[in-house]
């Protein structure tokens, strides 16, 4: 398990839905992020450069049946925080209900 | 020590980050042309049975089992039912293969014992009768198996 560390950069809803997403896949299409959180394309494009320059996310470009498609990945150092920041809001959690974080 | 965040506010980003799993796990799925393709196949084979020529049995039972190799190994692990997304192979684990070739095999023995059952009953075509008695399965019972798998998946992850 991730030792726990909160990530400022990941917490902000959209962005912690986002990785949330991308942290079950193995990559996902721009395309399909964008329905699933309900953003528009500029929305999620800001959000990928942000989480693409702190080295949390890559961004590919494969060519597929003569399209271009925008794939996205979870890089190893953002799953690490993803996972980091995880513990942290457990630890959060627990910290204020010990009994449930036992159950 | 003093948080970043209250304990109502971490719940919520724990609920968050749930939903944003289930999205994924919603996605394990076969694509239906495999359920279709199968049926299809189950039934040429079943009524190429019935021709009652060995060797012509021999090949199509040959043929139908190259190309479901041949295609199953990208699609039965579940984790592609569509190009938008791959699901980590964590979440599934090695479960949806088992269970749908699984199935598969239990399938082949409920159409040879059904057609041996059929065949003692008279009828003329015992293996295509069965055969599409399993393709009705196929089609019907493929999603559902899948269904309960998303189901499992997500109460293993919560």
């Amino acid at each position: 398990m991730a030792p726990a560390r909160f990530d400022e950069l990941i917490h902000p809803s959209t962005r912690l839905s986002l990785v949330a997403l991308l942290a079950a896949a193995d990559w996902a299409e721009f395309a399909f992020v964008r329905d699933q959180l309900d953003l528009s394309d500029s929305a999620l494009s800001k959000q990928l450069s942000t989480l693409e320059e702190a080295g949390y996310v890559e961004i590919e470009r494969p060519v597929r049946d003569r399209r271009r498609r925008v794939r996205t990945r979870l890089t190893d150092a953002g799953r690490a925080a993803f996972e980091g920041h995880v513990a942290a809001l457990r630890e959060i959690v627990a910290t204020a209900d010990p009994e449930h974080a036992l159950a | 020590m003093e948080h970043p965040v209250t304990p109502n506010e971490a719940r919520a980003a724990l609920d968050s980050i749930d939903r944003g799993r289930r999205q994924v796990i919603d996605e394990i799925d076969l694509p239906r042309w495999y359920w279709f393709g199968l049926a299809l196949g189950w039934v040429a084979l079943g009524v190429i049975t019935d021709l009652k020529h060995a060797w012509l049995t021999a090949v199509a039972t040959f043929l139908f089992g190259a190309v479901h190799s041949s295609v199953a190994p990208r699609v039965v692990d579940g984790r592609h039912r569509s190009h938008r997304v791959s699901v980590r192979r964590e979440l599934t684990g090695a479960q949806t293969a088992r269970l749908v070739l699984g199935g598969i095999v239990a399938l082949a023995f409920v159409t040879i014992g059904g057609s041996l059952a059929i065949a003692a009953d008279g009828a003329r075509h015992p293996v295509t009768i069965t055969s599409i008695f399993v393709a009705v399965i196929i089609i019907l019972g493929g999603p559902q198996l899948l269904a309960w798998v998303r189901r499992r998946v997500a109460r293993d992850v919560a």
